[in-house]
């Protein structure tokens, strides 16, 4: 009876969904392949072309549309996530192994690890620019200024998820190990870190996307040089021409291709703890 | 100092402020096969996890082969754990596991490989050591946790409820193997257990737990025949235990006044004095349950001076056991098995009868 009108309403609700997900997403990819240097973001598609994808790479004839301003931009802003990432990974298994014992001040230490995700972006870029300039004194660039926000920025997620993940990681193969005369450090790493690896995973991927189209606090943070998110507003105040478009299919295509590599890591690392489920299981 | 591992005085505070060892005490020669038995949060594990370096001592001094070891980090000691649930590492092979401990010690690469094939061939997992153990069996898997566990050589091995994961049969034939293997080896096990029946069929002593303190430390034998306290008497074997109040000594035993009349008993230790209140412990092997029709002469002198009288409500022959449900005068009910041929068609559902015990085989516990 219920399903009758639950399941089409559900239905309704995914396809919406769905439509709302990737509708833009379409729009861009279909308006990307706009015929050139004429053809504006608009419909209809006056005719297809690769036009604005060759443009990107400098292949098209010299026209008035300049390049995209990108090169150096997306540079910077792989090396800063990639910074970032190392980084946040690293300080988010660190700190929340440390939670694995309730130690003094310890819900105060979460709550100050957790507010970095929840300060105001546009606050926190612009209290550090002011700190970089006033108090400070030194200059702001992306790999300092902007780097120490991302980094306050997505440290807690990589807390979190290494949280979660060590909350139900069985501590009794460390105790096993430690019994057998092997210590903590080699431990760690040799059965510790390769159990919770999935774990690790998901909170370099967090961080590195997180820290990749990081916008408002970079927008203050970073000083002269542009990373990527803030080279394409850029071209936004100018005026906008199907490159950015085909600009943006390619970056999405990175980020799944991204994807993928981590999707087989983990499938292979799921793989390995759903045996190890099944051992507990038939404990 | 002959001893492989001491306890003395070892106590256990957790921060809240909850005590969950109190003054432990126990001296474990070389090659002893302990168990530690008792209720779930009786201290049993703690206790073990202290000896293992994985709980902090908050009192008392552990000694491991005459020295103190309060203070070395687990990997330091010469202890060896086995889990319940075999905390194998899942991400290496069965060799490779147990090959860790001998790859951290720094052994030539041939010397542990020898090693490793002869514990594997030793527990019979030469056949899968190339297999990740998710894919054995429980009892195949706790077998790998004592190749990893014993091929490090260890001092000291403490087993945390070894066989619990286990079904039926297989814990019977793992429980046997454990033995052998003990004896085999030659080294101290410590064992932490519930189940009364594992405990009385490895150990060479018992310590029975209760509430963080030691209830009484004897070989199986005597903890099932002289329990020392009414904790151990309920705890181990099937007991009825009858109460009353000590009268004086009469030809050598006890009397103790109780509700089914006077009854004697043997004294454990000192004997009481007249006025104690005291509690005799009655396991149901020392019992003989006769018709009431059977005079009372003869049932004392046959039988046991001490008789109670007690009404049948249940007979049950199981093969050649016949189980026997009784209530005593006070109500109480209790039930014993005994060989179906020493009771043939003597006794019968409803009637009237008498328990009869020799004051030797009961045990009195002052309390």
């Amino acid at each position: 009876m219920e399903s009758r009108i639950l399941k089409p309403a559900l239905g309704l609700y995914v396809a919406l969904f769905v439509l709302f997900l990737y509708g833009p997403f379409v729009v861009l990819t279909i308006i990307s392949f706009q015929q050139g240097p004429e053809g504006g973001p608009q419909f209809p598609i006056i005719e297809w072309s690769t036009y604005w994808y060759r443009h990107i790479f400098g292949l098209t004839p010299p026209s008035r549309i300049a390049p995209l301003p990108f090169g150096e931009a997306l540079l910077r802003s792989m090396a800063l996530a990639l910074m970032t990432m190392v980084v946040s990974t690293v300080l988010g298994v660190m700190s929340a192994q440390a939670f694995r014992r309730k130690f003094k001040g310890s819900s105060f230490v979460f709550y100050l690890i957790v507010l970095g995700m929840m300060v105001p972006g546009v606050l926190t870029g612009l209290g550090t620019s002011l700190l970089a300039n006033n108090v400070i004194g030194i200059e702001r660039h992306w790999y300092t200024t902007a780097f120490a926000t991302h980094v306050a920025y997505t440290f807690p997620f990589a807390f979190l998820v290494m949280l979660a993940i060590l909350n139900r990681f069985d501590s009794s193969v460390e105790e096993a190990a430690w019994s057998l005369g092997v210590d903590p450090w080699t431990t760690f790493r040799k059965v510790t870190f390769p159990l919770i690896f999935p774990g690790v995973l998901s909170a370099m991927l967090f961080a590195f996307t997180l820290s990749l189209d990081e916008f408002p606090r970079t927008l203050f943070a970073s000083g002269r040089d542009q990373t990527l998110p803030l080279a394409i507003y850029g071209t936004f105040s100018v005026e906008i021409h199907p490159n950015i478009f085909a600009f943006g299919v390619l970056t999405t295509l990175f980020s799944f291709a991204l994807l993928s590599v981590y999707g087989i890591l983990m499938a292979m690392s799921v793989r390995r703890a759903k045996k190890m489920a099944m051992q507990e299981d038939i404990v | 100092m002959a001893y492989d591992l001491q306890l003395s005085h070892i106590g256990k505070v957790y921060e809240n402020g909850t005590p969950a060892v109190i003054d432990f005490n126990l001296d474990v020669d070389k090659g002893e096969f302990i168990a530690f038995l008792g209720p779930s949060g009786c201290g049993k594990t703690t206790t073990l996890r202290m000896i293992a370096g994985f709980e902090s001592i908050t009192s008392g001094d552990l000694m491991i082969r005459g020295k103190r070891v309060n203070d070395l980090q687990p990997e330091k000691r010469p202890t060896s754990m086995i889990f319940q649930n075999y905390a194998l590492f899942p991400h290496m092979t069965v060799r490779q596991n147990v090959m860790f401990g001998l790859e951290v010690k720094g052994l030539a690469v041939a010397e542990a490989n020898r090693k490793v094939d002869r514990i594997l061939d030793k527990l019979g997992l030469s056949e899968v050591a190339d297999v990740r153990p998710t894919r054995l069996s429980g009892g195949q898997r706790q077998r790998i946790a004592l190749a990893r566990s014993l091929v490090v050589e260890p001092d000291i091995l403490l087993l945390d409820e070894p066989l619990g994961a286990l079904d039926a049969n297989l814990r019977k034939s793992i429980q046997n193997e454990l033995k052998l293997l003990q004896r085999d080896l030659g080294i101290t096990f410590v064992f932490v257990t519930h189940a009364q029946s594992e405990a009385l069929a490895l150990s060479d002593r018992i310590v029975v737990m209760n509430a963080g303190r030691v209830e009484q430390i004897s070989p199986p034998r005597e903890l099932y025949t002289r329990p020392q306290s009414i904790f151990v008497a309920r705890f181990i074997g099937a007991n009825t235990l009858i109460s009353g109040t000590v009268r004086g000594t009469q030809d050598g035993h006890v009397a103790v006044e109780t509700a089914f009349g006077t009854l004697m008993s043997e004294p454990a230790g000192v004997t009481p004095a007249a006025g104690a209140a005291a509690t005799i412990v009655l396991p149901a092997e020392a019992m003989h349950v006769l018709p009431a029709t059977m005079p009372a002469a003869e049932v004392r002198a046959q039988h046991g001076i001490n008789t109670v009288p007690c009404k049948i409500t249940r007979l049950q022959l199981v093969g050649h056991i016949l189980q026997i449900g009784m209530v005593l005068p006070n109500g109480e009910a209790i039930s014993l098995e005994g060989h179906a041929d020493k009771y043939r068609d003597t006794l019968t559902t409803g009637s009237d009868a008498v328990v009869a015990w020799n004051p030797t085989d009961a045990t009195l516990i002052v309390s």
